[in-house]
């Protein structure tokens, strides 16, 4: 067949695909996918959340017959957090791959870099593991991880009140994870009429944070905040036990609250306060943590349980959750529609989990603190509306 | 005769690319067109005058945040004028940075231009009220007169457009007195200096020509990808650029536009492996210089000579690889 004729009828198949069922839906199937970080700084969060993570439940829904008599298929690509990489994934997934919904991408800039184009395709951005509060009122997006400003608020709220703290300073990275938990942590502190007596910002991969560390120090704050990646938050603890800086409180912000830090500081950690936003994934003995591991040492028995991959399982799982209500006749719209309506469901990971038209799936935290290497939990959930 | 006929088959069916292939390979072109922009900027710089660049990507992210600030508070001004605006800018940007590195060479230079690549991505991390740092930017999209070039027809028109008036500049200038001064200077600075070429001039020169097709790249680039922060502008994008013209074949037009082709299609094809990504490219980089030390075209050259050759393929490979 000449290769002309052969475009033409690809032409006209293209042009005949929309007038078929739901994209990524087929009577066997349903396609997720996503751009991640597989390389870059954030690849092993990337590759835990994916691969352990939303393909951990994927292999566990699958192997009980689906969602609605269909198999979920994943596909993930790594964009090593550039967001032109993230863009054309994404428009690699949506296009070519034809996926039904995004799921689970990380970071804040490869994700926003795409809401647009989401947007104006009709896809569904689901869960994005990134805590600005940019991804708020996108019709097609559902926040994953509890939003920097409501993270702030329950720390604020929480070291003000029962705790009576009056001074804080912060240690933060020099972007924009790092500014936007700033940003709340001001607004809420002048909500208790306080401010922060002094903010040290590091650049993001810098590892030396000695001069950071001697200033806050002279500023004499009862706490301080460390939001920052494990690397520069262990950096910042074993910094702070040389010098011998003690009569001050460090609090880590919940994208920092993970094992990985604890075990980069050692017992530079000890004592270390902070907002977990997940149940201890090694210790936790609620029911849906001991099927998360269990699911891990049945699929991927190599691969230590953590935050990450569970993120990424709980993700899949809240996806399956609403792919389920939506039924049979399973659309864009209508997950949308049956996402919205979930109202007090209970994972066995998290608190009950009710998702209004504003679209956020988590707004949960509760404190811990490190006693002998591991997280002790010291309060119940803590509310952030 | 058959090397026209040729070119007028590739223009053909460049023309013809969005009718044809799917949208995502349209989009996927435009890529390769911009990347093709910047690899021949890069070439003339550093495959003609010899001076190696790691920082290509800070003057991509001139080109590309001065396009979207400028389509941001100046719409009225059609896309053709904002894309000029971004290059002029840019290669001012390449002259000032041009003159202070006159005086380094080899690994020095290849110093001074990294450093050029962090500056500038500090400087759009500080500058956040203008570039609104690391939030990022969304770039509006640009208009023709009225005409809103929002599809990825038209986007790919344009980036067609722009490349094709580019690389003829590109050829122009390169077989000009202009492009015979950068290749004497590249063979010898000192026997360059003999023959009376103003060395000092011309390698300025050669940093604001490559510096303004860098930055009409970055002008394309802004409303390729709709969207700017400053972790796109990282190292690893100025190494991909060194690696797009020393795969393609330094000093060499359509080696650039070879080279960016191929390594914008390979690491898009790549990204499905998710971590072996960096491993594969690597691989396959470490293997074309091992067996096409001359890059593609001079592989390719190589190849037409053996074809051509009376002797046909008896010739002993290796004196055709010299």
């Amino acid at each position: 067949m000449p290769f002309v004729i052969r475009c033409l009828i690809a032409v006209a198949l293209l042009a005949a695909a929309p007038a078929a069922a739901q994209q990524g839906v087929s009577d066997t199937e349903i396609v997720l996918g996503g751009s991640n970080s597989f390389s870059g700084p954030l690849a092993f969060t990337g590759e835990q959340a994916t691969k352990f993570g939303v393909d951990l439940y994927v292999r566990v829904v699958n192997d009980a017959g689906g969602i609605n008599g269909r198999k979920i298929r994943t596909v993930f690509y790594d964009d090593g957090y550039r967001p032109q990489d993230a863009v054309a994934n994404t428009r690699k997934l949506v296009e070519q791959d034809g996926i039904f919904a995004v799921i689970a991408p990380q970071g804040t800039p490869p994700v926003v870099a795409t809401l647009d184009y989401l947007g104006q395709n009709k896809v569904p951005l689901l869960f994005p593991f990134q805590g600005s509060p940019i991804v708020r009122g996108h019709r097609y997006v559902f926040s994953g991880m509890t939003l920097y400003d409501r993270q702030s608020k329950m720390m604020i709220d929480y070291l003000v009140g029962p705790r009576k703290y009056k001074t804080f300073a912060a240690i933060y990275q020099d972007d924009e994870y790092g500014k936007a938990f700033l940003t709340a942590f001001e607004k809420d502190l002048a909500r208790h009429n306080l401010k922060l007596t002094a903010t040290e910002p590091v650049k993001r991969g810098a590892t030396d944070v000695s001069a950071q560390v001697a200033k806050l120090q002279a500023a004499k704050p009862q706490v301080t905040f460390l939001v920052l990646t494990p690397g520069a938050g262990a950096q910042t603890l074993k910094e702070r036990q040389k010098i011998g800086w003690t009569d001050t409180l460090m609090v880590s912000s919940g994208p920092l609250t993970d094992e990985r830090y604890l075990a980069l500081a050692g017992d530079a950690a000890e004592g270390v306060e902070g907002l977990s936003l997940w149940p201890d994934p090694v210790t936790s003995d609620l029911a849906g943590m001991k099927a998360y591991r269990e699911a891990m040492q049945k699929y991927f028995p190599k691969n230590e349980p953590n935050r990450y991959s569970l993120s990424g399982y709980f993700a899949a799982m809240l996806f399956t959750e609403g792919a389920k209500r939506a039924g049979r006749g399973l659309t864009r719209e209508n997950l949308i529609t049956s996402l919205e309506g979930i109202k007090g469901w209970d994972s066995g990971i998290l608190p009950p989990i009710t998702i209004g038209s504003d679209h956020e799936t988590q707004r949960q935290g509760f404190w811990v603190k490190v006693d002998k290497g591991r997280f002790q939990q010291l309060t119940e959930w803590l509310k952030s509306d | 005769m058959r090397v026209r006929a040729a070119l007028a088959g590739l223009m053909l069916i460049l023309l013809v690319w969005p009718w044809m292939a799917p949208r995502y390979f349209v989009f996927l072109a435009s890529l390769v067109l911009v990347n093709a922009v910047v690899a021949i900027g890069l070439n003339l710089l550093s495959g003609y005058t010899n001076q190696l660049s790691f920082g290509h990507a800070g003057f991509l992210a001139i080109g590309a945040y001065t396009a979207a600030l400028l389509t941001l508070h100046a719409p009225a001004i059609p896309v053709v004028a904002t894309l000029m605006l971004a290059g002029l800018v840019t290669a001012i940007v390449g002259l000032a940075f041009g003159v202070p590195c006159l005086r380094l060479s080899g690994l020095y230079l290849a110093m001074a231009t990294l450093a050029f690549g962090f500056v500038i991505v500090e400087a759009i991390l500080n500058l956040g009220a203008l570039t609104r740092g690391a939030d990022g930017l969304s770039v509006p999209v640009a208009r023709l007169g009225a005409w809103p070039l929002a599809s990825d027809t038209a986007r790919y028109y344009l980036a067609l457009a722009v490349t094709v008036v580019l690389v003829a500049g590109a050829m122009n200038l390169t077989r000009s007195r202009v492009g015979r001064a950068f290749l004497a200077i590249r063979e010898s600075e000192i026997a360059a200096q003999a023959s009376g070429v103003p060395v000092a001039l011309y390698k300025t020169l050669a940093f604001g020509v490559s510096a303004f097709y860098t930055g009409v790249a970055g002008g394309l680039f802004a409303f390729l990808v709709g969207f700017l922060s400053p972790d796109a502008f990282d190292v690893f994008l100025s190494v991909d650029f060194v690696v797009m013209i020393i795969l393609g074949g330094l000093g060499s037009v359509p080696g650039s536009i070879v080279g960016a082709a191929v390594v914008t299609v390979l690491n898009d094809a790549l990204a499905a492996f998710q971590n072996y990504r960096p491993l594969i490219f690597g691989a396959i980089l470490i293997a074309c210089m091992l067996f096409m030390p001359g890059g593609i075209t001079g592989a390719v050259r190589a190849l037409a000579r053996r074809v051509t050759a009376p002797s046909g393929g008896r010739s002993c490979p290796s004196s055709s690889a010299a």
